[in-house]
């Protein structure tokens, strides 16, 4: 076990959540997940790369 | 006997995943528009007013954070030694895996992020109303 690579990682984990908490509150100045979401599957070229991470991570995940 | 049942086990998950990835890929050559138009930043409906005056951007944070993780990933991937020692996110997704609850649930979770991402993508119906948010943008344009 990596007691670095864990911290790191759970670090960042808990930065997502304190974003995701952040961006609930009103007037915040980060965007919720579904923005970001629907900012970038209305993007010409950032909805295709969104697509495709999507069906990588599926293939990578479940199907190798 | 056991190699063939684990064989055709396999070869039924790859057909389970690609099902979702091609009716992805269907639904979303037909519900999105050919020429989207990005959604503003401002969101507009109560709880979503977002700064858009350039001194905050409100995906900077969100982008600044996938930047990181990426960058870690990396650093956890080139790194010698075990993948132990030095977890990736996919390493840390297999050990998920090996239970099967956990890898259904996971799988359930996969199916929602892609009827999710391509729900978003589509335009909003006309006169949808301004507290739907961004999407709303999309068909004021």
């Amino acid at each position: 076990m990596s007691a670095l690579g864990d911290a790191v990682w759970a670090l960042l984990g808990v930065t997502a959540l304190a974003l995701w908490a952040r961006s609930r509150r009103g007037a915040s100045e980060v965007a919720p997940p579904a923005q970001v979401v629907r900012r970038l599957a209305t993007g010409p070229v950032l909805r295709l790369a969104l697509v495709a991470g999507v069906m990588f991570a599926g293939w990578h995940l479940f199907a190798r | 006997m056991a190699l063939a049942l684990a064989a055709s086990a396999a070869y039924a998950l790859d057909v389970v995943t690609a099902v979702p990835i091609v009716a992805m890929a269907i639904a979303a050559a037909v519900l999105w528009p050919v020429r989207p138009v990005p959604v503003p930043p401002a969101g507009g409906g109560p709880g979503q007013s977002r700064r858009s005056d350039g001194h905050g951007h409100p995906y900077r944070a969100w982008v600044a954070l996938v930047a990181i993780i990426a960058a870690w990933e990396l650093v956890e991937y080139l790194a010698r030694g075990s993948r132990g020692a030095h977890p990736t996110l996919s390493s840390m997704l297999d050990a998920v895996d090996r239970i099967y609850a956990l890898k259904a649930a996971l799988f359930a979770a996969w199916i929602w992020l892609c009827v999710w991402v391509v729900r978003s993508g589509r335009p909003a119906p006309p006169g949808a109303a301004a507290g739907g948010g961004a999407a709303a943008g999309v068909a004021e344009r």
